[in-house]
C-alpha cells in the first residue's frame, strides 16, 4: 500500500515536472522564435540587441486559430503584422463580377513565417485595409501598430527613425515593383492589341474582298 | 460537424472566455476603487500626476537617461519643491489658520449681523407674518457647522496625508509599468476586437492627457491672478484664498463662484473699506475669470470633444448626483471618454466601400 502510494505520487510529480518543463521550455522557445523573427525582419534588421529588446517590450503577440480572420478588406487598420508561426492567406474581394450577384474573394498570396503585411496602415492617417487576411492554420503573429511606433519615436527617436527609414524603403520597393508590373502589363496589352489587329487584317484580306 | 464548423465553435467559445476575463478584470478594478474610501481620490490624483509627468519623463528618456531614473527625477524635484515650499508656507499657513480660528467667531457674528439686518428689513416688509427668529437660528447653525468643521480638520488632514503618500506611489508605478499592464490587458482581448481596443486606448490616452494638462494650467493661471490681485489690494489671507480659488476653478460652472465666496464674506465682514472693498474683490475674481476664459477657450475647448452645451450641463449634474463635487470635476472627461469609445467603435465597425 505504501509502495503503491509512493509510485502514484512519483508519477504525479513526474507529470507535474513534465508540464512545467514543457510550458517553460515552450515559452522560452516561443520567445526565442519571436526574437529571431523580429531581428530578421527588414524593418528591424539594423538594430542592436538592446534596441531589439526595447522593441520586443512594445510589440504585441497575437494568436489565431485556423480560419480566424485577422482583418477584413475596408476595415479600419491600425498597424502591421509579422508571421512568426503558421500561414496567412491574403485575399481581395474582386469587384469585377464574373457572375451577377456573386462577389468573388480571390486569394492573392499565401504568407509564411517571416513575411509581413499591413505595413501601409502604419503611416496612413485614416487607413482602410486593402485586402482581407485570414489565417489558414494555427498562427502566431507579431503586431506592430501606429501607437507603438509613435511611442518609440517619443521615447527613443534614434530607434524610431531607423525603423521609419526601413519602412519607407519597404514601401518604396513595393511601389517600384508595382510600377514595373504595370509597364509589363501595358506591354502585354499592346502586344495583344497588335496581334488582334494583324489577325483582323489577315482575315479582312479574304477571297471576298479581292 | 465539419472540422471548419468545429473550429468556428472553438473560436467563438474562446472569444467569450476572453471577453469575460477582460470584463471581470475591469469591473473588479472599478469595484475596488469605488468601495474603499479614499482609494478613488488617491487613484485620480495619481492619474493626474502621471499625465503631468509623462512629457518630462519622456524628454529625459530621449536624452538618454534610463527609464526608471527618468521617472524618479520629476518625483524628486517635485518632492524638493513641496519640501521647500512647505517649510516656508506651513508656518505661514499655520499662522493664518490660528488667526482664522481666533477671528472665526467675529466672522460668524458678522455674517449673522448682516443676516439680522436683512431679515429685519424682510420682516418689516412682511409684518403680517410672525417674524421667525431667523437670525438666532442662523447663528446657532453657523456655530455648529464651523465647530464640526474645526473638529473634522485633523481627520481631514490624516486622510490628506494618506492620499499624499498613496498617490505618488501609484503614479510612480503607473509611469513605469503602465504600458506593460495595458499591453497584458490587451493580450486578453479577443482577436476580433483587438485593433479596435488598441486604437481606443491610444485615443483615450491622448485626449485625457491633453484635457488634464489644460485644466491644471487653467487652475494655476486663475490662482496666480487672484493671488496677485488680492496681494496688491492688501487683502488678508491672499495665499489661502488664491489656492482655494485655483482648486475650485476645477469645478465646472459653479466653481469660480464658490471660489469667490470666502473672499466676499471676508470683505463684507471686515467692512473697513465699505462697499468699495467688496467691489474690488469681486473685480479681482472677475479679471481672473476673464483671463481664464481668454486662455482657456483656445486651449481647452479644442481638447474637450465636441459635446453639446446641453449635454455638458446634463453630464455635470449627473456627475454631481452620483459622486458630489468629485463627480462634477471628473464628469466631463468621463463623458468625453464615453463619446470617444462610441466614435472609435463606430468607425471600426461600419464598413465604407468606396
Amino acid at each position: 500500500m505504501g509502495a503503491k502510494k509512493f509510485y502514484y505520487d512519483h508519477d504525479r510529480l513526474g507529470a507535474l515536472v513534465n508540464f512545467l518543463w514543457d510550458n517553460i521550455f515552450k515559452r522560452l522557445e516561443r520567445e526565442q522564435d519571436i526574437g529571431a523573427i523580429l531581428a530578421n525582419n527588414i524593418l528591424f534588421r539594423n538594430l542592436s540587441k538592446s534596441e531589439l529588446k526595447f522593441i520586443e517590450k512594445i510589440i504585441h503577440i497575437r494568436k489565431y486559430r485556423a480560419g480566424e480572420t485577422i482583418f477584413r478588406q475596408n476595415e479600419n487598420g491600425v498597424g502591421m503584422y509579422i508571421v512568426v508561426k503558421g500561414r496567412v492567406d491574403i485575399s481581395i474581394i474582386d469587384e469585377i463580377l464574373l457572375e451577377p450577384n456573386t462577389e468573388k474573394e480571390v486569394v492573392v498570396t499565401r504568407l509564411e513565417p517571416g513575411d509581413f503585411f499591413g505595413e501601409l496602415s502604419l503611416v496612413e492617417e485614416i487607413s482602410r485595409r486593402s485586402a482581407t487576411a485570414i489565417s489558414s492554420e494555427d498562427t502566431v503573429l507579431i503586431g506592430f501598430f501606429k501607437p507603438d511606433l509613435l511611442e518609440i519615436l517619443e521615447r527613443s527617436p534614434s530607434i524610431g527613425v531607423k525603423v521609419v527609414f526601413r519602412l519607407a524603403e519597404v514601401l518604396g520597393r513595393r511601389l517600384k515593383e508595382t510600377t514595373e508590373k504595370i509597364s509589363q502589363l501595358k506591354k502585354e496589352i499592346r502586344l495583344l492589341g497588335e496581334l488582334h489587329e494583324v489577325q483582323h487584317d489577315t482575315r479582312s484580306a479574304t477571297p471576298e474582298n479581292r | 460537424m465539419t472540422p471548419d464548423q468545429q473550429r468556428q465553435k472553438i473560436v467563438k467559445r474562446e472569444r467569450w472566455i476572453k471577453l469575460t476575463i477582460v470584463a471581470v478584470i475591469l469591473i473588479s478594478a472599478l469595484v475596488v476603487l469605488l468601495a474603499i474610501p479614499g482609494m478613488l481620490v488617491s487613484f485620480l490624483i495619481a492619474f493626474v500626476i502621471t499625465y503631468l509627468f509623462k512629457p518630462p519623463v519622456n524628454y529625459l528618456e530621449r536624452m538618454g537617461v534610463g527609464r526608471t531614473i527618468a521617472i524618479l527625477i520629476p518625483f524628486i524635484v517635485l518632492g524638493g519643491i513641496i519640501a521647500t515650499s512647505s517649510s516656508i508656507l506651513i508656518p505661514k499657513a499655520a499662522d493664518q489658520i490660528s488667526a482664522l480660528q481666533l477671528e472665526l467667531p467675529k466672522y460668524i457674528k458678522g455674517v449673522s449681523d448682516i443676516t439680522i439686518r436683512h431679515t429685519k428689513k424682510f420682516n418689516s416688509a412682511l409684518s403680517q407674518f410672525s417674524s421667525v427668529n431667523l437670525s438666532e437660528k442662523i447663528e446657532l447653525w453657523l456655530q455648529g457647522a464651523s465647530g464640526s468643521l474645526l473638529i473634522s480638520i485633523p481627520n481631514w488632514v490624516t486622510q490628506l496625508f494618506t492620499t499624499m503618500i498613496l498617490a505618488p506611489f501609484f503614479a510612480f508605478f503607473m509611469l513605469r509599468d503602465g504600458r506593460e499592464i495595458s499591453r497584458q490587458l490587451l493580450g486578453f482581448v479577443p482577436n476580433h476586437l483587438f485593433e479596435l481596443s488598441l486604437n481606443l486606448m491610444y485615443q483615450i490616452n491622448q485626449q485625457l492627457g491633453g484635457f488634464i494638462r489644460a485644466r491644471l494650467l487653467e487652475s494655476v493661471i486663475v490662482g496666480v491672478v487672484v493671488w496677485l490681485g488680492l496681494s496688491i489690494m492688501g487683502f488678508p489671507y491672499s495665499a489661502i484664498l488664491a489656492v482655494f480659488a485655483g482648486l475650485t476653478n476645477l469645478i465646472p460652472y459653479i466653481g469660480p463662484i464658490i471660489g469667490a465666496v470666502p473672499a466676499i464674506i471676508v470683505a463684507m465682514v471686515n467692512q473697513e473699506g465699505g462697499t468699495s472693498t467688496i467691489a474690488l474683490v469681486g473685480l479681482v475674481y472677475l479679471i481672473a475669470q476673464i483671463v481664464d476664459m481668454l486662455v482657456i477657450i483656445p486651449l481647452v475647448i479644442a481638447k474637450i470633444v465636441d459635446l453639446h452645451p446641453v449635454t455638458v450641463v446634463i453630464v455635470i449634474i449627473t456627475g454631481g448626483q452620483f459622486m458630489g463635487v468629485l463627480g462634477m470635476i471628473i464628469s466631463i472627461p468621463v463623458a468625453s471618454i464615453i463619446k470617444l469609445t462610441f466614435t472609435v467603435f463606430y468607425n471600426h465597425v461600419v464598413d465604407f466601400r468606396s
